[in-house]
């Protein structure tokens, strides 16, 4: 970790160097620590430290871009360069008003020092007593624990000067038995959010239950989602449509959806990087505060997230979100609003119907609509007068996520922090829904 | 260099690990991206990095830092060390590595011209012509195209005594047109989904002709507004090229992965239907299935000198007349099953360790024609450019969509079909396939985006492929 004022220091040497008449600079750095476990054993284990440069150079309106970690004085000026080469080869982009402004600060602490400090004792600690509690029942668990720290700062011409260190801690638990298979996950910014015990609780006996598994016929059929699947549905929906380029480009679920009531009044769905309750990260990698974005209001469709650049093509401010270096802008601090039932009253509310853990491979079939793919996996299960009565095997879907969405009949009272690899957040419910297109079944 | 490589080898003997392997890496890359006439993206990105990897009490550690100095080169192989005394307090006991492995050499993917002698004017101004073809056709409300050019410089030394250097260029390029309208939007890729990518030079973009390709694209994204949905039901499928190429990726590529079968990959990627027993045991296709994984046959993306142990590029039959004979295997992982290993560790970055990842894994082609095949069809579909793609934890149930489809009736091509989707079960897929086309439909094409591992890592691969048939396979599975 290099810590605020070394972060600062270097890049306020490295803008000195460019020549451009506009230059920001997007720093990210990472200290991670990686523990992987498989058959009940660390058969992975490793650490890596990180720092990028990120070089945005502007001459009109012409923006060329590099990146490098070689953080000699060398090979900063070498990179400054080639973006300010890259600048001056492009055409002129009429749209593009240039780097954004200062925009007030943004500060969140999510910074803890044990989980700064975690060691692979530590994590490997933590492994051992959950493979110990897979043990106990004869099940394979494999899985993987993660701690580390996160630096992002930037600096531009323009005077921006922002500057940001999280922690972050991750538990994924996976547990086999001879025909089953149980899954959880936890996450936060404090290592000891994380009940390591409660985690291995619940994956033993998602696979303990799960034994010899029958299938069923595909079709439609209401579902209890955990928040596991639930993640996956605001997930898709972000990537494939909460961001204003794809909406602009006419590939968002969200085109022609813009104020319609396309979802169940139940559903209420923001975006907000600046709460600790979600994996906060305060400013975008234009050193934008990340605002709020309130995006589905009881079931209506409101608005996408900005990043500089398509706020510009539409009159409008940046909310803060274009989360990578390239890219369109992202949602990827999400919450969705809680409701009133417990988990056992969406099952007791159920009929007939399969109460499903998480999705698994889930991609985009078609845009409109956000209609997905996918298996379920890890704990599936069948639903019978309101009661969960014997697990079956994996199920194939084909289902638009809009659709599911409107068809929402219940929300969790509990939502869970679903803290993703790559720094993408989802702070959801369960859900119960009145109907899910199961498409397929696997052997 | 090769001094840092030498310390991080001795340091690790002295603090008693019992092999050590280091890797330093240097990438540079050259990213061109055009989105609706406007130039989204022109980036050079440079990394630089050393790993080390130790066994240290029958466990492993790996440490890595971008830092290239004497100081953090001790420090993280200490650390390595460090990490590896951790992992005892979890393991699963001595590990076998089975015999060492001392390669020597030097190898550099041949190219007919370095892709980066070439300017960067003449590479954005092809994806601008390319833009401007796909924009004058009525109906189009998005278009991109993307250029990626890459070297990786790379010397790989352990403490058996191998020392190893390589350089390995990779180029790619696509393009992708978008229409909308009629409450509908469908899109048309070239050469593939996303872009072409392989293990050679500048000749491989202009092979490409992404310029004179542009208009037809463009026009067959529009024709899909008003195309026939595609029927549901169980018919003959013909997958083309492009699509078969996805097709062996995940339903034979990762399914022969060991570590995956294993259970390496349990709680990410998952495992695999492909347990141990069944090698040279299990039919996995029918007669006309031969599947080969090699890391020699350029320009497939999988095609290098050596993979991150040191084990020299090599072929490996995976699947002959239909009959599961390989995996894709680690020095570690081979040796459980008494066999050396087959050079498939590949890591995507000096920061990650290395990872059973194929390598160029290909169906061989069989002797008809596009045409002939056509013409024996009496009755069926041709799907071809993927569009989605999803299977299960162990490669048994897929399902896949592809941007276009045309009907064929009594042999011949009809109308064509949007949304287009087949579904299936892997070993019965494959044992339906009754024919495969002949060479001058086969094709080597080039996955970078092949996700792996915690932390993750995109790997690089290639499948070699030409039409293939198969009987009864459900399609047309929408909602």
């Amino acid at each position: 970790m290099m810590g605020h004022e070394a972060v600062l220091a270097l890049l306020e040497k490295a803008l000195s160097y460019s020549k451009a008449q506009e230059t920001d600079i997007y720093l990210n750095a990472q200290d991670l620590g990686l523990s992987r476990f498989a058959g009940s054993a660390i058969h992975q284990n490793v650490a890596h430290s990180n720092i990028v440069l990120n070089i945005r150079s502007v001459t009109g309106k012409r923006l060329g871009r590099a990146t490098t970690n070689d953080l000699s004085d060398s090979g900063i000026r070498k990179a400054i360069e080639a973006a300010h080469q890259n600048a001056l080869l492009m055409p002129e982009d009429p749209a593009f008003e240039g780097l954004p402004k200062p925009d007030g600060a943004a500060r969140v602490y999510s910074f803890d020092e044990a989980t700064a400090q975690c060691n692979p004792e530590v994590r490997a600690s933590i492994v051992r007593g959950v493979c110990l509690q897979g043990k106990e029942h004869d099940l394979n668990v494999s899985g993987a624990c993660r701690t580390g720290v996160q630096e992002t700062a930037v600096v531009s011409s323009h005077g921006v000067r922002a500057y940001h260190a999280g922690t972050f801690a991750g538990l994924i638990i996976n547990t086999m038995s001879a025909s089953s298979a149980g899954w959880a996950k936890g996450g936060s910014w404090r290592l000891s959010d994380i009940d390591t015990e409660a985690l291995g609780r619940e994956a033993v006996s998602k696979a303990v239950d799960g034994q010899e598994p029958v299938a069923i016929e595909p079709g439609r059929y209401p579902v209890v989602l955990d928040t596991y699947a639930v993640d996956d549905i605001l997930e898709a929906l972000s990537l494939y449509g909460m961001g204003a380029q794809a909406v602009q480009e006419g590939r968002s679920w969200m085109n022609d959806l813009i104020g319609q009531p396309a979802m169940s009044p139940s559903i209420t769905v923001w975006d907000d990087g600046s709460d600790s309750h979600g994996w906060p990260v305060p400013f975008d990698a234009e050193g934008i505060p990340r605002r709020r974005v309130d995006i589905i209001t009881q079931g209506v469709v409101n608005t996408p997230v900005h990043n500089s650049y398509t706020a510009g093509k539409e009159g409008t401010v940046s909310t803060g979100h274009q989360s990578y270096f390239t890219g369109g802008p992202i949602a990827s601090n999400l919450f969705m609003q809680e409701g009133v039932s417990s988990l056992q009253d969406l099952i007791s509310s159920t009929e007939r119907g399969v109460y499903i853990t998480r999705f698994f491979y889930t991609r985009l079939a078609h845009s409109k609509g956000c209609v997905m793919t996918g298996m379920t996996r890890d704990g599936t299960f069948m639903i019978e007068n309101g009661q969960i009565t014997h697990p079956v095997k994996d199920l194939r879907f084909t289902q638009s996520y809009v659709e599911a969405m409107a068809d929402v009949e219940h929300v969790g009272s509990e939502s869970k922090l679903v803290l993703n690899e790559v720094g993408f957040a989802t702070r959801v419910p369960a859900l119960k829904l009145s109907s899910f297109n199961f498409t397929g079944v696997t052997v | 260099m090769d001094d840092f490589l030498s310390r991080a080898l001795d340091l690790a003997a002295v603090k008693g690990a019992s092999y050590c392997d280091v890797r330093l890496v240097e990438t540079n890359q050259e990213r061109f991206v055009v989105r609706t006439g406007v130039v989204d993206t022109l980036s050079n990105d440079e990394s630089l990095g050393v790993g080390v990897r130790v066994l240290v009490n029958g466990s492993w550690g790996f440490a890595s830092t971008n830092i290239v100095t004497a100081a953090e080169v001790d420090r993280v192989t200490d650390l390595a060390v460090e990490i590896a005394k951790a992992s005892a307090q979890a393991s699963s006991g001595p590990i076998s590595l089975g015999a060492a492995v001392k390669s020597q050499g030097v190898y550099t993917t041949p190219v007919q011209v370095n892709p980066f002698t070439v300017s960067s004017e003449e590479k954005l101004g092809l994806l601008l012509v390319a833009d401007e073809r796909m924009g004058s056709v009525k109906g189009i409300s998005a278009r991109t195209g993307n250029l990626i050019f890459s070297s990786e410089r790379k010397t790989f030394a352990n403490s058996e005594g191998a020392h190893v250097e390589q350089t390995i260029y990779e180029t790619g390029g696509g393009i992708m047109a978008t229409a909308r309208g009629s409450g509908e939007v469908q899109r048309r890729s070239y050469p593939q989904s996303m872009r072409q990518q392989g293990c050679a030079g500048w000749e491989f973009v202009e092979n490409m002709d992404l310029a004179g390709n542009a208009e037809r694209t463009a026009t067959e994204a529009v024709a899909l507004l008003s195309a026939d949905q595609c029927p549901s039901g169980t018919t003959t499928l013909i997958v083309g090229a492009s699509q078969l190429g996805l097709q062996i990726h995940e339903s034979c590529g990762h399914a022969i992965e060991l570590d995956r079968v294993l259970g390496s990959e349990a709680a990410y990627a998952g495992t695999s239907f492909l347990t141990t027993e069944k090698l040279h045991n299990f039919q996995y296709g029918s007669e006309h299935v031969n599947i080969t994984a090699d890391s020699i046959r350029l320009p497939g993306l999988g095609s290098y000198g050596w993979d991150d142990e040191g084990i020299p590029a090599q072929s490996t039959p995976v699947v002959e007349r239909g009959r599961f004979v390989g995996y894709l295997m680690s020095r570690e992982t081979a040796s459980g099953l008494d066999l050396p290993s087959n050079g498939s560790m590949r890591a995507a970055s000096w920061n990650r360790i290395p990872l059973i990842r194929m390598n160029n894994v290909s169906l061989e082609p069989g002797n008809w024609t596009l045409n002939d095949l056509i013409a024996d069809t009496d009755d069926g579909i041709l799907m071809e450019m993927n569009r989605s793609w999803s299977i299960d934890d162990r490669r048994f149930n897929f399902q896949f969509g592809t941007e276009t489809g045309y009907e064929i009736k009594k042999g011949k091509v009809g109308n064509l079909l949007k949304n287009c989707t087949y579904t299936g079960i892997t070993p019965e897929f494959w044992n339906s396939c009754d024919a495969v086309c002949n060479e001058e439909h086969w094709t080597m094409w080039g996955i970078p985006n092949c996700g792996k591992g915690q932390p993750g890592q995109l790997g690089h691969t290639g499948h070699g492929s030409a039409p293939a048939r198969f009987r009864n396979v459900q399609v047309g599975v929408m909602t």
